[in-house]
């Protein structure tokens, strides 16, 4: 299905959404162009995500989960990426499906931050040294919550026409210096309390829902002046002000010590149970992934190689990439010298070799892997697993993995 | 490990390299006249022995010092009191032979290898570079003496005329260890060797790293912030806070059976090393300004088992308060007469009362409360005083255990982390 | 390497630029075959006294004569030889004196970095022009005076440069690696710190080559040369009186050479700049 069938409207598939899935990717394809050939970053990508779950998206570096996840807002710069192919359909919660590859800058403006939120992985870079931590924040009350704080601030909507860029300086305690004599004339100046009070009474509420000590103190320092894991918290109430239908979290604990990590990660589940929004929790380190998330889905080389309930992804893992990923891991039981490592490294993207992606590196790999792609297929119900060992052909009974390993081998 | 630095450790070997009491402190400047304000204490205090053959795990989050002492015991950077001692003799102090002897038995492999290798230099000259500084080889011999170095690391004589940017992380990091071991050397600082690759190719360092340390007989310092990491490959593990040494000890020991709070902390906060980390909800509050750090044990700030002899005192109660509106909203001044003993005058005699108020109040700890003595307000000013205690000392605890910790017998379950023993039935 | 010049001739304004530069500059080598010389010193201007502003065209003087006989045409390419020898002797003494003063700001640091960057300051607070034009009228009027003011003015631009460079560049782990193998500082300066600090020094001279030649035109323009000088700057303040009179080629022809020699390596070395900056860099 290519975008323009998408455009601006519903097709069957849309209609077709089951009704608990709130975005559903479908093949998705995102390839860069490069001096050496083209890049297939994200190939071929297929999952949903349902209403309330997180979902972690897993993989190492290049595999393609963070282009994946910058799709759902467009925030994959082109050029040097081509066209998105496939689709992302997101429903809002009280609205028709849509598109997110193809829809317009203006619809993905009330989308992006309102609907969908992102947190990124180095909050440092991702929040603006110049403003303060109550301006960051009154920014985008303003924009999509517009209607809440003039209510709070007693203001009828109809008289915010003319003045409403004045005071909306105003509310983020930015206005020019002859905007202040304006603002200072009776009328206008009660107005402005009003707002100024309303829109700080909602960021100090957002602080605090982040469990930021003392917000109102929090409010008037920079970014500079914070911690990484307070810093965090801030993208995060940033991200959860206009309390997003779904939340999309790129590794945002990688930055952070392991100490600060684990109350970023509760606070990450708390806020999510609480106010029932859907995450993407996209990440390198399978372990933590499986604290966070219902589902994961691992990611190798642009594709998804298996998607199912977190605890049996970790503890009984169906793809060969998985296991390996597993195993690489030091643990108690591992022997010193003898971890178990996915030998070779990841395939080149630049136009890939038909098969497997995972076939030059997989000790089961067969003569069939290295010439078909498989697909993901459904195993015992609740996962998928993109892997031939589990479906050869028509097989109406795949066999487990250790069966398959155990024939391969007798092979 | 010996508190004592003039006599060393009885063992039935010598060290290959002891640190002894090392500091290391930066100057903090300000103003138009650069001049010095203040002390970062990266290093303060610390002393290990590097045994022969060995892997030591050091340990600790972002700012404990475990970089600096890194680059301490590689000699990138001088001790500003205390020592490292190679061979007998004091690095920072070595002249001539001796430290042209350390300096080849002393190597390094830095986390970022794309920073740590000349991006304008093949690899025959990257690896190559010290055998010709070193004048050990040149021509045709020390090609074939980095071909053979780049064997031993998995990598091949086709790699010799490439740059670095045309190799994966895990290749880069395999030219960086290469290259460290082209002097023969008895030991190697590792800093976070493996921290920037993907997990299915740290495996592959760790392996290689392994198979190098028994075949040449290396000696490893293994620096590291990930715990299932330095596990796997130490004998011996430091835990580090805040410049000091928290704990140290054998690693089966320390992770069976973590005796200082921290550790255990660090342990809880690393799933892959137990169980699924569920419960643990990590350290409150952040790390305390190095310039500044706290008295007593440094970690009593944020410890989950402090007791009243932990060192509390009066910057504890900003550290406390600070996120408590308003208490010191109308501070006008600090009169300290020891760290443990102050005056905190108030614009008004409310104000005053406000914080006497807030000291008797609930984000008090029990431990601090226990600590203070009670609290004179006269006017508008607060006399705040603490039980003076000493910093706490590295102690021994079972063999090759030492730990820096007031509580005897640190019991994580008993003691009680408040939100674990909240969470159990 | 080959690469690099790929990616550089990829660039259509670089290569325009090119092209300028190798057809200044071969005129500046093959001047003697283009405009025989008439009198001992080639760099005067021959004087043809029975020509005096005969307008272009004509079969003895193609571009024309000033109104004191200088032929236009051998002033334009022996005027070229002027500005390649004033351009590349200011931009390698500056570039030396710059690097060598940077790099040692740069690497030793501490005190020795203060006093070197407060002198820098002191340069730098001066306008360039004005100050070039101080120390040439200081040092009386001639072409070799003009290139040593320009080199005592320029050199400082480079000291800063490099002194910035330096600092990042010894940041970089491979610095610390090099010491732990055991190298020495001048050692570590010159294999790692200095070929990695180099490039932006390379684009600003490029640069500079054609804005040194525009500055030297000004100062000889306003007579800190010798008169009578085979130099653009000098031809152009010749046929200057003339213009009012209609006899624009002798100030035009010359003009438009320092134009085209500003412009040509000012396109090169924006088109070096974005091979070897990455900041300016685009999709790769």
């Amino acid at each position: 299905m290519t975008a323009t069938q998408n455009r601006g409207g519903q097709s069957d598939e849309q209609a077709g959404l089951p009704p608990s899935v709130i975005a559903s990717v479908k093949d998705l394809r995102v390839h860069f162009k490069s001096k050496a050939g083209t890049v297939h970053a994200v190939d071929g990508v297929d999952f949903d995500i349902h209403d309330g779950e997180t979902l972690g998206l897993v993989g190492e570096t290049g595999c393609g989960k963070s282009v994946t996840a910058r799709s759902f807002l467009q925030l994959v710069p082109s050029p040097p990426a081509l066209p998105t192919q496939g689709s992302i359909i997101y429903r809002p919660r009280d609205g028709a499906p849509i598109d997110l590859t193809s829809i317009d800058r203006e619809r993905l403006g009330e989308i992006r931050g309102n609907r969908i939120a992102m947190i990124f992985q180095d909050p440092g870079k991702a929040l603006n040294p110049a403003l303060s931590i109550r301006n960051q924040l009154v920014e985008v009350f303003l924009i999509h919550r517009t209607d809440e704080v003039l209510q709070r601030a007693g203001i009828s909507l109809d008289e915010s026409g003319a003045g409403s860029t004045m005071l909306r300086r105003a509310a983020g305690l930015r206005s020019r210096r002859i905007e202040k004599i304006a603002l200072g004339m009776p009328g206008l100046r009660e107005k402005r309390n009003a707002i100024i009070a309303a829109s700080n009474e909602l960021v100090e509420a957002a602080l605090f829902d982040t469990q930021i000590p003392n917000p109102a103190n929090v409010m008037d320092r920079y970014p500079h002046e914070l911690s990484g894991g307070m810093k965090q918290r801030v993208m995060i109430a940033q991200a959860l002000a206009c309390n997003p239908d779904l939340l999309i979290a790129d590794e945002p604990t990688t930055a952070l010590d392991v100490t600060v990590q684990a109350r970023i990660i509760e606070l990450i589940k708390e806020l999510q149970v609480r106010r029932k929004t859907s995450v993407l929790y996209i990440s390198h380190d399978l372990s933590l992934v499986r604290r966070v998330c219902d589902r994961i889905a691992v990611m190798y080389a642009g594709r998804i190689a298996e998607i199912g309930p977190a605890d049996q992804i970790f503890h009984d893992p169906q793809h060969p990439y998985t296991r390996g990923l597993l195993a690489a891991i030091p643990s108690s039981e591992s022997k010193r010298g003898q971890l178990d490592a996915i030998e070779g490294s990841v395939p080149e993207l630049i136009n890939p070799a038909p098969g497997c992606r995972f076939a030059s590196r997989c000790r089961h790999a067969t003569d069939i892997c290295r010439t078909q792609n498989p697909e993901l297929h459904v195993l015992d119900g609740t996962r998928e697993v993109a892997c031939f060992i589990h479906h050869n052909g028509d097989a109406p009974n795949p066999p487990s993995f250790a069966e398959a390993t155990d024939k391969r081998a007798a092979e | 490990m010996n508190q004592n630095g003039s006599t060393p450790s009885p063992s039935s070997e010598e060290p290959l390299l002891s640190v002894r009491d090392v500091k290391k402190h930066f100057p903090i400047r300000d103003g138009v006249m650069q001049r010095v304000t203040g002390q970062v204490r990266a290093v303060d205090g610390v002393s290990f022995d590097l045994m022969r053959g060995s892997t030591l795990g050091l340990v600790g989050e972002s700012g404990c010092g475990k970089t600096t002492l890194g680059r301490l015991v590689a000699g990138l950077t001088d001790p500003t009191e205390g020592g490292v001692y190679f061979d007998g003799g004091r690095v920072d102090e070595l002249q001539g032979d001796a430290r042209r002897t350390y300096r080849r038995n002393c190597q390094m492999v830095f986390q970022d290898s794309f920073s740590s290798l000349n991006p304008r230099h093949l690899v025959k000259d990257l690896v190559g570079r010290p055998l010709k500084v070193y004048k050990e080889a040149s021509g045709t011999e020390l090609t074939e003496r980095v071909v053979d170095l780049l064997e031993s690391v998995g990598l091949g004589r086709q790699h010799l005329y490439r740059y670095p940017h045309q190799f994966s992380g895990g290749q880069r990091q395999r030219i960086s260890i290469a290259r460290a071991l082209a002097l023969d050397p008895a030991m190697v600082v590792l800093d976070e060797p493996t921290s920037a690759l993907d997990v299915s190719v740290q495996a592959q360092i760790l392996n290689l790293l392994h198979d190098l340390q028994t075949d040449r007989g290396l000696t490893f310092l293994f620096i590291t912030h990930d715990l299932s990491v330095v596990r796997h490959m130490a004998e011996n593990i430091v835990v580090m806070y805040l410049g000091r040494v928290a704990e140290s000890g054998g690693a089966e020991s320390l992770f069976q059976q973590p005796l200082h709070p921290y550790s255990h902390a660090l342990l809880q906060a690393s799933p892959d090393v137990v169980g699924d980390g569920a419960g643990f909800k990590g350290l409150e509050g952040t790390v305390p300004d190095p310039a500044r750090p706290p008295s007593g044990c440094r970690f009593h700030t944020r410890c989950a088992h402090a007791t009243p002899n932990c060192g509390w005192e009066v910057d504890d109660v900003v550290r406390q308060l600070e996120d408590v509106p308003k208490v010191f909203d109308e501070l006008v001044g600090v009169e300290r007469s020891s760290a443990f003993d102050a005056e905190l005058r108030f614009d008004n005699p409310a104000a005053a009362q406000g914080l006497a108020t807030a000291l008797g109040g609930m984000t008090i700890p029990n431990a601090m409360s226990a600590a203070m003595e009670p609290v004179v307000v006269k006017d508008s000013s607060v006399r705040v005083r603490f039980h003076e205690v000493p910093d706490v000392e590295l102690t021994t605890r079972g063999p090759g255990r030492e730990v820096a910790c007031v509580l005897e017998n640190f019991d994580p379950e008993k003691n009680g982390n408040p939100s674990a023993s909240s969470a159990a039935p | 390497m080959l690469e690099l010049t790929g990616t550089v001739l990829s660039n259509p304004t670089t290569v325009v630029g090119l092209v300028i530069i190798v057809a200044l500059v071969g005129m500046a080598i093959f001047a003697p075959l283009l405009a025989s010389p008439n009198t001992p010193d080639a760099s005067q201007m021959p004087r043809d006294w029975g020509a005096i502003a005969v307008p272009p065209g004509s079969p003895d003087h193609i571009l024309g004569t000033t109104n004191t006989g200088g032929d236009v045409f051998y002033g334009v390419v022996w005027g070229s030889r002027a500005s390649l020898r004033l351009s590349l002797l200011v931009v390698s003494i500056t570039v030396t004196i710059g690097v060598i003063v940077g790099s040692i700001a740069g690497f030793v640091g501490g005190r020795v970095d203060e006093i070197l960057m407060r002198l820098v300051d002191v340069f730098l607070s001066i306008p360039e022009l004005i100050f070039a034009l101080a120390i040439a009228a200081v040092l009386g009027p001639s072409f070799r005076n003009i290139i040593l003011a320009l080199a005592i003015v320029f050199w400082v631009k480079y000291a800063r440069i490099m002194r910035g460079q330096v600092i990042t560049v010894k940041q970089n782990d491979y610095v610390d690696a090099a010491r732990v193998v055991g190298d020495s500082r001048f050692g570590i300066f010159r294999k790692d710190v200095l070929p990695n600090s180099i490039t932006p020094i390379v684009v600003q001279a490029t640069m500079d080559m054609g804005s040194i030649v525009l500055v030297g035109a000004t100062l000889s323009f306003i007579g800190l040369a010798e008169a009578g000088l085979a130099e653009w700057g000098v031809l152009v303040a010749e046929g200057q009186a003339g213009i009012s009179s209609g006899r624009w080629w002798a100030s035009t022809f010359p003009g438009m050479m320092v134009f085209l020699w500003a412009l040509g390596f000012n396109l090169v070395g924006d088109g070096l700049r974005d091979v070897i900056d990455p900041r300016t860099e685009t999709a790769r």
